[in-house]
């Protein structure tokens, strides 16, 4: 038994390990292979000024005159010796950068998440509660009009609307952390998070309204009634929570999806996260920077895998 | 009927979301000034700085010897005077006195040479060395300049304005203290004081300033990475000033509340035709293009009307004449003799590089172009690739065609040479070049007499515009937006925030 149970993580281990190993040459070899380098991406057209040996100079500088083996080798080594590398236009440190970064993205991804779960569960049950009637119309209009609508149109209207009809855009003002002002970064935070939040919402409430419908049916759900039970701890404790997988599964994938797709919000908004740190360093050709933040990503998200699997034991003991 | 608990948990709610929407920081104070930029600075080193924002920012920091002012104008910088020789082979400036850096040392002529020798050092990488290669030797006594010259090369004064051609300390280059972490040290009218990377960079007054401390004491240039988004922290009073490249964001602006600064740009967009390959290498399919083009048209529906039509120069004063091309108005008529003197009556089809994020209105350009072409029979199909993945193909010539925006400057000599004369380093892009051409920018290199640079940048304008080597197109505008109450800012075709030293709010 306990055998089977050690072979059992140590087998999930070793997918998580390939999986990473697959991304990390997935990425490095997708930089490569797209036109322009650290130098072109750094000088733009004016890299047509420098001469033959300013080129080779700077490609020393940079790393890239390596053979792509050696310089695999050489960062995936530093990557995994804590080392992330550093942003060569401004000389920070990729862990720095990080460091301030990081913390944005999992703030947003956070609210974002949690409203988004909020707004999803409590509308997908008001739905379910009585399908094909009007109220459950109007909950899935909102599904629909939610995941039709674009983040960046949502985004754009919401400022729009605050900075011209109530002079209110708190993003405009230098982004503050919640350990510098926690307040401020609270306002800083509700647009883009009711933004996502509602991304998040849409797909949540679907599940939730599809997976109650499902299990309202269920004999043991008639058995609680049978008991006496109330409604609403019928809804909440039997219903709900057995509910509750599919709409674990689709959380955990929307926040996956919010950690790497926020870019947009974050442009917006004026927030510094790890989307914007990512596109420019694309747009750069930054190699460490863009390698090691897709990493740190990947990380994230096979562990976010770890704790949704985790969830569902928690959530049904059947689950082994 | 509501509960009492659910009457007190709204008004909870709702007391909160009213006491963020008031509770606002307090506006910035009225000698600070804080600009928004969809950029960011990239480096701290101004002789290797190509990205505009950078380039902007550290202009605030850095001076050169000469200045373009309001008007396009040539103007004194940290020279004071200059002269050449009869020759126009030495150039002698006189730098002006009393000017110090912001770690109070004194700008002397060793630090202009050290500076100037920077930049034609190889190993640094500057990116305004070509413009400084006929200088043979550069010599320094007191506050006299003198560069010596291969050819004579009037122009080369011009060359000498803006942050890569920065005056450093000559103490700061020996020790290898300019770019990476080091804090800038310049003699401009701002000190640096802090960058924090995708968020801000942050100035204040330099009391020392040459011309006086600036009466804005505290400036910030704080990126907010989308132009909607600076216009509403405009429109809500967080920021004082904007960087606005999109014609569609620049209409947008309301002048009751802001003010619009609008100038013509010395850049330009332009069709670039690869005269190497098929079909292009033949000069009537190049001329067909030419004449099958409604620039107005262009301008009015991609560009929201926001731009000029524009020949090869752009430099005020030698600017071509767009009357003088062939085909100066759409003709689809002659777009077709031409086809059929090139044989090819039934049309072509070629695949023209354009990039989806260079600038604001690349694809509606293209899209609007494509559409223009089609009705002489000519398909242009869009290769649309993002601007990263532009530059390269760019700087290879792996083009048929591309619509670009080159940058312009406020001479032609700087502006050109390095395209389409033989030796220039950027000849291989522009795919053209002639013995007429090269004798004509030599022409306008050598000559200190207005009359004669322009005939030779008359020459070598009609030349390109004759050949239809590219099909020059049209230049944008440069917006700067700004709170009513900055008074004394005039904004430049150079982009320079550098006016901002004269400025003031309220």
């Amino acid at each position: 038994m306990r055998l089977a149970k050690t072979s059992g993580i140590a087998a999930r281990l070793l997918s998580v390990f390939i999986t990473l190993f697959g991304i990390s040459v997935f990425i490095f070899i997708v930089l490569r292979v797209i036109p322009g380098d650290t130098i072109t991406g750094s000088l733009g057209i004016e890299t047509g000024v420098l001469t033959p040996e300013q080129i080779d100079d700077l490609k020393r500088y940079y790393g890239i005159d390596k053979p792509l083996l050696l310089q695999y080798f050489s960062w995936i080594t530093s990557f995994l010796g804590g080392d992330l590398g550093f942003a060569y236009s401004t000389g920070v440190s990729v862990l720095t950068l990080t460091a301030s970064s990081l913390p944005v993205t999992i703030e947003l991804a956070l609210f974002g998440t949690i409203s988004g779960v909020i707004m999803g569960i409590a509308i997908g049950m008001f739905s379910a509660k009585k399908p094909g009637s009007a109220r459950d119309f109007f909950g899935q209009l909102f599904g629909l009009l939610a995941l039709a609508i674009p983040g960046f149109v949502l985004s754009t209207a919401i400022v729009t609307i605050m900075a011209n009809k109530f002079g209110y855009f708190p993003n405009g003002y230098e982004y503050m952390t919640p350990w510098e002002d926690l307040w401020m970064n609270l306002q800083q935070m509700l647009f883009p998070s009711i933004v996502l939040g509602i991304a998040v919402a849409a797909p949540v409430m679907r599940t939730t309204r599809s997976a109650l419908l499902e299990t309202v049916d269920k004999d043991f759900i008639r058995t609680a009634f049978g008991k006496g039970l109330k409604n609403r701890t019928v809804q909440f404790r039997h219903v709900l929570r057995n509910s509750l997988i599919p709409i674990v599964t689709m959380t955990g994938i929307q926040f996956g999806y919010l950690l790497g797709g926020a870019v947009i919000v974050e442009k917006i908004f004026a927030l510094p996260g790890m989307g914007r740190q990512i596109l420019d360093a694309i747009n750069k050709r930054e190699y460490a920077t863009v390698q090691s933040s897709v990493m740190i990503f990947a990380i994230l998200f096979v562990t976010i895998n770890l704790v949704t699997d985790i969830i569902y034991r928690r959530i049904d003991p059947r689950i082994k | 009927m509501i509960s009492k608990k659910r009457f007190l948990v709204g008004g909870v709610a709702l007391a909160l979301i009213a006491g963020t929407l008031v509770s606002t920081p307090a506006k910035a104070a009225s000698s600070e000034l804080v600009i928004g930029s969809v950029l960011d600075i990239d480096k701290l080193d101004p002789h290797t700085s190509t990205n505009f924002a950078t380039v902007r920012a550290l202009g605030l920091v850095y001076s050169s010897l000469v200045e373009v002012g309001p008007g396009n104008k040539l103007k004194t910088g940290l020279a004071s005077s200059w002269s050449f020789n009869a020759a126009g082979t030495q150039l002698r400036l006189v730098l002006r006195e009393g000017v110090k850096f912001h770690d109070g040392s004194t700008f002397d002529a060793a630090d202009a040479k050290a500076s100037l020798e920077r930049i034609l050092d190889t190993k640094t990488g500057a990116a305004g060395r070509a413009n400084l290669l006929t200088i043979t030797s550069i010599v320094a006594s007191g506050r006299t300049l003198t560069l010596n010259l291969s050819v004579p090369n009037v122009p080369i004064l011009a060359a000498l304005d803006g942050v890569n051609m920065a005056m450093l300390s000559s103490d700061d280059i020996t020790a290898g203290k300019v770019g990476g972490s080091n804090k800038p040290n310049g003699t401009g009218p701002y000190k640096y004081v802090s960058w924090e990377p995708t968020q801000s960079v942050k100035f204040v007054s330099n009391p020392g300033y040459w011309m006086g401390a600036p009466k804005i004491t505290n400036l910030t240039i704080r990126v907010i990475p989308n132009e909607s988004s600076i216009l509403s922290a405009m429109n809500a009073g967080t920021i004082q000033f904007g960087i606005v490249t999109d014609p569609l964001i620049a209409k947008q602006i309301s002048t009751k509340s802001l003010k619009l600064f609008k100038v013509p740009a010395l850049a330009y967009y332009a069709l670039q035709l690869n005269t190497k390959v098929a079909p292009f290498n033949d000069k009537n399919v190049r001329l067909a293009i030419q004449c099958s083009i409604d620039r107005p048209e262009m301008i009015k529906t991609a560009m929201l009307g926001e731009g000029a039509v524009s020949g090869p120069i752009t430099s005020p004063a030698y600017k071509s004449d767009p009357n003088a091309r062939p085909c100066p108005k759409v003709d689809i008529a002659k777009a077709k003799e031409y086809l059929a003197a090139a044989g090819k009556s039934s049309g072509v089809t070629f695949k023209a590089l354009v990039t989806s994020n260079g600038w604001a209105t690349s694809v509606a350009m293209a899209q609007n172009l494509k559409a223009q072409l089609a009705r002489a029979g000519i398909t242009m199909d869009l290769d649309i690739v993002d601007q990263a993945t532009y530059v390269p193909r760019w700087l290879g010539a792996d083009f048929v065609a591309t619509l670009a925006n080159n940058g312009g400057r406020i001479d032609p000599d700087t502006m050109y040479t390095r395209y389409f004369t033989s030796t220039g380093n950027l000849n291989k892009v522009a795919t053209y070049s002639s013995a007429t051409l090269d004798a004509n920018f030599l022409k306008g290199k050598s000559s200190g007499k207005t009359a004669i640079r322009t005939a030779a940048y008359t020459a070598i304008s009609k030349e390109l515009e004759d050949n239809a080597v590219w099909v020059w197109l049209a230049t944008p505008y440069e917006y700067r937006v700004a709170t009513k109450e900055l008074k004394g800012f005039v904004a430049l075709a150079t982009g320079s925030l550098l006016p901002l030293r004269s400025a003031s709010l309220g």
